[in-house]
């Protein structure tokens, strides 16, 4: 699987789901579903270190929420203790029920931070940054030059920390920052300018800029979405429900296609463009008929399950074994990448 | 001046309704007496809003990328960006205490030096890239990256403040107390508090509390703000002020070289290609002049 939008229609479908159920057994399987893509990927030699350990993280996440939510939120009826005294937000009963609310906030958190974490490993970043749309080249520019010359920054800020350590400097005040931040700072700058002139040695942003109506038409109709947009939310709250979303989408559809017909404008040369495989289409179809099933009312697979809450006294979560089944779709990247031949790699 | 009006109005349209996304509990009661969301659920909400503050981002990069395509401004983010996102990342792997982070430091910086729509994209970006690098990509970063940039963007006001205090300065007599560094002191403890209040509001309806702290629908819009006001102190008061403190003493203590600095680089970069007009005359490949 190498099509970036492949792997962008999974993310998308894997967090749909994971924000629509509060049920922690469908929300664990959704975990594991995203976990097996993730072991499939390193297995598979796409080892890119990461700042810190999904599982650490996890586990902080799913504690803290369980705890904040147990301290702050007193409903529910099987009261395990009270906290004594007149604690603002603290002070009351705490339930098992805000317990298992917070631990299921806290697995969502983990699922969406794991997917994410997926995806970083499914793609390079130069793959996530090809998907910024042709409309915001300036800016896909700026963060191809950030992301490359953030890895020279670290090194840099290490050198400069060392070359001062060598002549005694240490860190005492926030003052002694200062011959580590300004090297850093006045280094940077001066690269940025010989990479200003390498840039236009090489000729670019020197096309004429498309000006006129060409620009113009285009940022109206951006203009009106945004007016379409605000008028929708402002229905969908008022309770006018179907109305209020069709009125956003119709927004979203004015803002993108603005900036689909701005984006034409500018010519975009590909080195090597990725190609859709059957692989990709497989893992794409499967995503949305898991996303169908999950939100559309399809007979037989009990989506009420989903919507479960432990409040106000708790029960055992409702599974569906056809819906869980269905889950296991999101599995797909992971079995396509086990299943590769080596020549595929 | 018809093309600046214009493009103000998307600026105001794009930032009224990110604004409107993100505020909705304060107007909610004016525009509902029913519970709930309309027809979302509020495992929905947040969804809904990263989809709306996205499309709403997406304008206003747009907007704010029109300035920037010339070789010396692209370069001169990309490497400050990378500068910044660097910095987020050691946040990352040693973090500072309660919601300290120096990001915003150069944010401001730079949009106080360099104007308001360079200061957007700078906040953006940041955002954006070191959530890239260090995997906080998520539907919160829509708007993490707008509110970043309207740091970096409402620098805009700093100016006729510090020019109006230094006026003042002269006409009093000579005082050792540089004017500009207090009001971007003062600017990063305001912002310390807010960006922490706005990225609040992303999940407060949804939080179940105590009533006088909690959202509450049908509550008119002094009480539902008298209940954030009680959450936000309870809550982000403490995590906020170390933010808040951090921008102000990391402002006091590096900004004024760093100022200096960036000044004279934007001094070295105030000059400009102009392409000829005749290839002919120069046809191997000096067709750019300075």
């Amino acid at each position: 699987m190498k099509q970036p939008w492949a792997w962008v229609g999974w993310l998308i479908v894997t967090l749909v789901i994971l924000s629509i159920t509060r049920n922690p057994l469908y929300l664990l399987l959704i975990l594991m579903c995203v976990l097996f893509v993730g072991l499939a990927l390193r297995q598979a030699g796409s080892d890119i270190p990461t700042p810190f350990s999904l599982w650490k993280m996890a586990l902080w996440i799913i504690l803290l929420a369980t705890v904040f939510n147990a301290i702050t939120s007193h409903y529910g009826e099987t009261v395990l203790f009270t906290i004594p005294g007149n604690l603002p937000l603290i002070s009351g009963p705490v339930t098992l029920e805000a317990m298992v609310y917070g631990a299921t906030n806290g697995l969502v958190l983990t699922g969406m931070l794991a997917s994410f974490t997926v995806l970083s490993l499914a793609l390079p970043v130069r793959d996530l940054v090809s998907l910024i749309p042709r409309a915001f080249f300036p800016v896909a520019v700026v963060t191809s030059i950030a992301v490359t010359y953030l890895p020279t920054t670290l090194r840099q800020f290490k050198q400069i920390r060392e070359a001062q350590a060598i002549r005694g400097h240490q860190m005492r005040t926030l003052r002694d920052w200062l011959p580590l931040w300004m090297p850093l700072l006045v280094g940077g700058l001066e690269h940025a300018m010989q990479l200003a002139e390498a840039m236009t040695a090489r000729g670019f942003a020197s096309t004429r800029q498309v000006t006129g109506v060409k620009q113009v038409y285009p940022r109206i109709i951006m203009t009106l979405g945004l007016v379409l947009l605000a008028l929708g939310w402002i229905a969908q709250l008022g309770g006018a429900g179907v109305n209020g979303l069709a009125v956003i989408l119709t927004g979203a559809f004015f803002i993108l296609g603005g900036l689909w017909y701005l984006g034409r404008q500018s010519p975009r040369t590909i080195y090597h463009r990725a190609g859709w495989s059957w692989q990709d289409w497989l893992t794409l179809v499967i995503a949305m008929g898991v996303l169908a099933i999950c939100v559309l009312p399809v007979p037989g697979y009990g989506r009420e399950a989903l919507y479960y809450t432990p409040y106000p006294s708790l029960t055992l979560p409702p599974f569906n074994p056809l819906l869980g089944m269905a889950m296991l779709g999101l599995t797909m990247p992971g079995i396509l990448i086990i299943n590769r031949k080596p020549d595929e790699n | 001046m018809k093309s600046r009006l214009f493009s103000l109005t998307i600026y105001l349209a794009a930032t009224l309704s990110g604004m409107l996304v993100l505020l909705y509990p304060f107007f909610l009661p004016a525009i509902s007496q029913q519970a709930g969301f309309g027809t979302l659920g509020a495992g929905e909400m947040p969804m809904m809003m990263a989809f709306l503050l996205g499309l709403c981002l997406l304008v206003l990069l747009f907007e704010a990328q029109g300035l920037i395509v010339n070789t010396k401004l692209i370069a001169l983010l990309g490497i400050l960006v990378a500068i910044n996102s660097a910095l987020r990342f050691i946040e990352t792997v040693i973090p500072g205490p309660g919601g300290f982070t120096p990001i915003f430091f150069l944010i401001i910086l730079v949009g106080y030096v360099f104007g308001g729509r360079v200061g957007f994209l700078m906040g953006a970006l940041t955002l954006l890239v070191s959530a890239l690098v260090t995997g906080g990509v998520g539907p919160w970063l829509p708007a993490q990256m707008f509110t970043a940039g309207w740091v970096g963007m409402s620098t805009l006001i700093l100016r006729p403040m510090v020019k109006t205090l230094s006026e003042k300065q002269v006409k009093w007599g000579k005082s050792a107390i540089n004017p500009e560094i207090f009001v971007l002191a003062g600017f990063g403890l305001l912002w310390g508090f807010l960006y922490g209040a706005i990225m609040n509001l992303w999940q407060w309806p949804f939080i179940t509390g105590p009533q006088n702290q909690s959202y509450a629908t049908g509550s008119g819009f002094l009480a539902t703000l008298q209940h954030y006001l009680a959450f936000y102190l309870v809550t982000s008061l403490v995590w906020d002020s170390l933010a808040a403190i951090g921008n102000v003493l990391l402002l006091l203590a590096l900004g004024i070289p760093a100022l200096r600095a960036l000044r004279r680089f934007r001094q070295r970069f105030e000059f400009s290609y102009t392409p000829e007009t005749d290839a002919v005359s120069h046809p191997q490949g000096e067709n750019l002049a300075v």
